[in-house]
């Protein structure tokens, strides 16, 4: 049973720990030795710190994998059900370094509940395992009978032991047969990229979770009430867009990009009766689930015919991965009828394909998607946020495949169909590259810097491409120039893996029109100069580097209390009486009332900055370098090319200037109080975050400016 | 009219208006009313009053007022992210705990009632999508829980009339939790206590904290022989108990 022997409330109090070579499991307090790390993220980089020596492998027993979950994870708090996944990144080329996945899903509730705050997973054990943890009790269990099986079977029969309340976080086959481009996924479609063959190296095979305790809220129940209530009440559609996409009566403003799609007239289809998702007034606070139909946003008009429902998180009333049901697609393809997920996973099989029979919103699209949603979710395939088949497209059509891949093997392939767009060639492709089947599968599976690699492919090509968004160290841009000019490109050369960061999108797409953004913009950031249009650039200020600061840290700090990156911060509303004001303190009063330990917006923002240069610590220590703005910080040439030639700061390009970039890494660097040539923290910036000896250690090794 | 005969008739009239046809024997009806004439009187229907005087007697506690509201469910518009049971706990236990949230989603959310046995061919995320949100009924006379209850630790409160736990008298056996045809009884491990949906004196937290309106308080209904139940009920009701239904059930 989950006791909350700590005096905070929040935190389960409890770290798992699991050696797999030995079979020993223990616990550590999670205040004793983590509190300053928070949880998710935090705990994770602090483990990999302290414990991972420079030069482990990704799937060297010694590299270790932290699944993570904060404070806050399955409390009430809206859009808390993130676990943060941390380990040294298989698809992080030319050397993997530490990089973390994050999956929603109902597994960091119920961790939280079974009485942990992380699993520490260290070792290979000398079988098939999965771990099971019911409350305390935790046993390392047979999974031979498993092996070998999908996600699907997996989770199922796990369920059938643990019972059907269990999570369960499971790889298919990719991870298993250690493919880098694999997943561990839980609650169906919440997936966390790139891990699955780090468990499957351990021959961990599942983690099964079933927990019976509670998660303490420190403060007075009346607060928290009005606390939720409020943060409720500052809620927009999925990404915190807080302006529908079409005019409603009660809003002022409309945006067709926006995915608040709800409205008279669009209906749940396949619920039975359907259900008019109607106008949803914002200040309806038990209609805010029907805003957001994902697959209607990222499938087209048709999708509304097959929703039957939008599912997701624990604790989230945005529903954003959605229930579609496509009886053509069962009957075709001998696949379920009902599927889910949301964004790249929904789009997973579709965006394979260049042309389809009826076009790219049309039936057999959907139908793609379902195939897509189902082969992957099951083997346990990850897309690297469509990086996977853009790069497929353009190996395919640029006959890169055809030069490359054996000549059987090539014929193999059923290609007329792959170009008519008809899904069955999915079956034939992604089975491959789970199995690793021939140089075509075991290529795909690699990650594109691996794979770019094996072929002889220079990286530079990539990054020259527009189309591929490719940006670099294997992975592509995550919401970068398009969305955010100069701060969209500062993000995007912090991390080792496409960034999971949406502070900045979530802002600049949430459909309010520009003169409101620039007013809440110059009282976030001190300046309506912040922002721009999309597409519309102004040259760099400071006052861009300030939001990319907050953009940065606010992503840390959500994945180490277990909130949603992907709707937070919550800095603008649906609410015209407030000005569309949300609130940038939402995270503290969170934290404060739940855990009892008081903290105020900026004090937060420093423990965030803590977990942040601590992973700018461990990429640095892992690289053997400091030299971070020219060999780390790095831009893709496409980012300063604009493929109809406008120049950079007139309308319709998103194209940057080098000088304006240059000076925007300055002004970042200075912002953050890094050093300006190396881009490295300096040791004053450690130690101002109360990282003193992570700096001693660096100084050790050369490592500091 | 004497008083007795004044009694039998609000008895007879109570009963009837809640619809329990089963005769009542001028013996049965004397015995109960023994202990009970005071509650009867008061409240107009037959109301148990627990304590000594009770115990003394050894006189059935038995609940006949009806609740007056109850929480529904529409399984087509849960979306499982179950912050009925967040707000069940937190708001009115400050803790987060849906294993003891008296409405109850996270068992039925992967598979549906039936369990992982029905794998991707049941109810819930896993299977046809639906979510059926388990509720207390507040069921009517005979109320499972409080007849099983061996220390009459489930009591009506007003204004709604719910049946909820005393907790000063809940000993913490889970004999109620072995009545309840529907698995809806919960136990807080930390106070050792049962626990169950007191509808939250008239403003269920849940019904305000769902965010897709799937969930209704509304005026109650006897949802007792529409809805399946889930377990097959194994409390024992104590001796006496039995013995005094005997009373009034007799034909």
């Amino acid at each position: 049973m989950a006791k909350t022997a700590t005096r905070y409330g929040g935190w389960a109090g409890k770290v798992l720990r699991v050696n797999l070579s030995t079979g020993k499991i223990w616990t550590e307090d999670t205040i004793e030795k983590y509190k300053d790390f928070l949880g998710g993220t935090g705990i994770g980089y602090k483990v990999m710190w302290d414990e991972v020596p420079p030069g482990t492998g990704p799937f060297d027993p010694a590299n270790k994998i932290i699944f993570g979950v904060g404070p806050l994870a399955g409390t009430g708090a809206p859009c808390n059900g993130r676990t943060a996944i941390t380990t040294l990144w298989p698809t992080c080329w030319p050397k993997p370094l530490v990089a973390t996945g994050h999956m929603g899903g109902h597994f960091a509730a119920e961790l939280k509940y079974a009485g942990y705050d992380a699993i520490v997973i260290e070792g290979k054990a000398d079988h098939p395992v999965w771990l099971s943890i019911v409350d305390d009790r935790v046993e390392i269990k047979d999974a031979r009978y498993l092996w070998g099986q999908g996600i699907r079977r997996t989770t199922v029969e796990i369920c059938q032991e643990l019972g059907p309340e269990a999570a369960v976080a499971a790889i298919g086959q990719a991870g298993e047969n250690l493919v880098p481009m694999s997943v561990v996924i839980n609650s169906i479609s919440h997936s966390a990229g790139g891990v699955g063959a780090v468990m499957g190296s351990k021959n961990l095979k599942a983690i099964g979770v079933r927990g019976t305790g509670s998660v303490r809220i420190a403060g007075n129940k009346e607060e928290w009430e009005k606390l939720i209530k409020y943060h409720l009440s500052l809620l927009g559609a999925n990404n915190q867009h807080v302006v529908p996409a079409t005019p409603q009566p009660w809003a002022e403003y409309s945006s067709p990009g926006s995915r608040w799609v709800a409205s008279r007239g669009k209906a749940w289809g396949a619920a039975d009766p359907p259900l008019e998702t109607g106008t949803c007034d914002p200040h309806d606070l038990n209609r805010i689930a029907y805003r957001t139909n994902n697959a209607a946003f990222y499938l087209g008009d048709l999708a509304w015919q097959y929703t039957v429902r939008g599912n997701g998180c624990t604790g989230c009333p945005i529903r954003c991965h959605t229930i579609i049901r496509v009886p053509s697609a069962a009957a075709k393809y001998g696949i379920p009828e009902v599927l889910q997920n949301t964004c790249a996973g929904l789009m997973f099989g579709r965006s394979f394909f260049k042309n389809f029979p009826d076009g790219p919103r049309g039936q057999t699209a959907i139908e793609a998607c379902m195939v897509g949603m189902y082969l992957a979710d099951d083997l346990g395939l990850w897309c690297n946020y469509g990086q996977l088949q853009r790069d497929f497209q353009k190996l395919y059509y640029e006959g890169i495949i055809k030069s490359k891949v054996g000549g059987d093997e090539y014929k193999r392939y059923s290609w007329d169909k792959y170009e008519k767009g008809d899904p069955t060639f999915l079956f034939e492709l992604l089975p491959s590259i789970a199995y690793k089947k021939g140089e075509l599968g075991t290529a795909l599976g690699l990650g594109t810097g691996y794979l770019l690699e094996r072929w002889g492919i220079p990286e530079e090509e990539w990054k020259r491409d527009h189309n591929l968004t490719y940006w670099k160290m294997g992975h592509p841009k995550h919401h970068s120039v398009e969305d955010a000019g100069q701060c969209g490109v500062i993000i995007n050369t912090q991390y080792n893996r496409d960034v999971q960061v949406h502070s900045h999108t979530n802002f600049i797409r949430n459909g309010l029109p520009l003169e409101v953004q620039k007013r809440l913009a110059a009282e976030l950031w001190g300046s309506p100069d912040a922002v721009d249009a999309p597409g519309n650039y102004t040259p760099m200020n400071v006052y861009k580097a300030r939001m990319a600061k907050w953009t940065l840290l606010r992503k840390e700090l959500h994945d180490s209390l277990s909130l949603c990156n992907w709707m937070g911060p919550w800095v603008a509303s649906p609410l015209k009486e407030r000005g569309y004001r949300g609130d940038d303190s939402i995270e503290s009063l969170l934290y404060s009332l739940a855990t009892g330990d008081r903290k105020t917006r900026e004090e937060l923002d420093q423990v965030a900055e803590r977990i942040f240069l601590l992973h700018r610590a461990l990429t640095i220590r892992d690289m053997g370098t400091k030299e971070m703005r020219t060999q780390h910080d790095t831009i893709p040439e496409w980012v300063f090319e604009d493929p109809s030639g406008k120049a950079p700061f007139t309308p319709g390009t998103n194209r940057m200037d080098r000088d304006d970039i240059r000076k925007a890494m300055d002004m970042y660097y200075e912002e953050m109080g890094w050093d300006k040539t190396t881009g490295a923290p300096t040791a004053e910036a450690y130690r101002r975050v109360g990282l003193g000896r992570v700096a001693e250690e660096l100084g050790k090794k050369g490592l500091l400016p | 009219m004497n008083k007795q005969d004044k009694d039998y008739a609000l008895v007879e009239r109570a009963l009837r208006l809640v619809g329990w046809n089963c005769s009542l024997s001028r013996r049965g009806f004397l015995k109960l009313t023994g202990s009970t004439a005071l509650g009867l009187s008061a409240l107009g229907v037959l109301a148990a009053k627990s304590g000594a005087a009770t115990k003394k007697a050894a006189l059935p506690f038995i609940i006949m007022e009806q609740a007056q509201g109850l929480v529904i469910g529409d399984p087509t518009r849960c979306l499982a992210c179950r912050r009925c049971e967040l707000a069940c706990t937190e708001f009115n236990d400050g803790k987060a705990a849906p294993a003891m949230a008296r409405i109850k989603v996270r068992r039925n959310l992967n598979f549906g009632p039936q369990g992982a046995y029905a794998g991707q061919r049941g109810q819930g995320s896993w299977g046809n999508g639906l979510v059926l949100q388990d509720l207390c009924k507040q069921c009517p006379h005979p109320v499972p829980c409080a007849t099983a209850c061996p220390n009459d630790a489930i009591v009506v409160k007003p204004p709604t009339n719910a049946r909820v736990v005393d907790t000063k008298k809940c000993i913490g056996c889970k004999m109620c939790q072995r009545a309840c045809p529907w698995g809806m009884m919960s136990f807080d491990p930390d106070t050792g206590k049962a626990t169950k949906c007191f509808l939250c004196d008239g403003k269920p937290k849940c019904v305000e904290a769902c965010p897709a309106e799937a969930l209704r308080y509304v005026a109650w209904r006897d949802l007792t022989d529409k809805v399946p139940p889930r377990f097959v009920p194994t409390a024992v009701i104590p001796p006496e108990k039995a013995a005094a239904c005997n009373q009034c059930h007799k034909r």
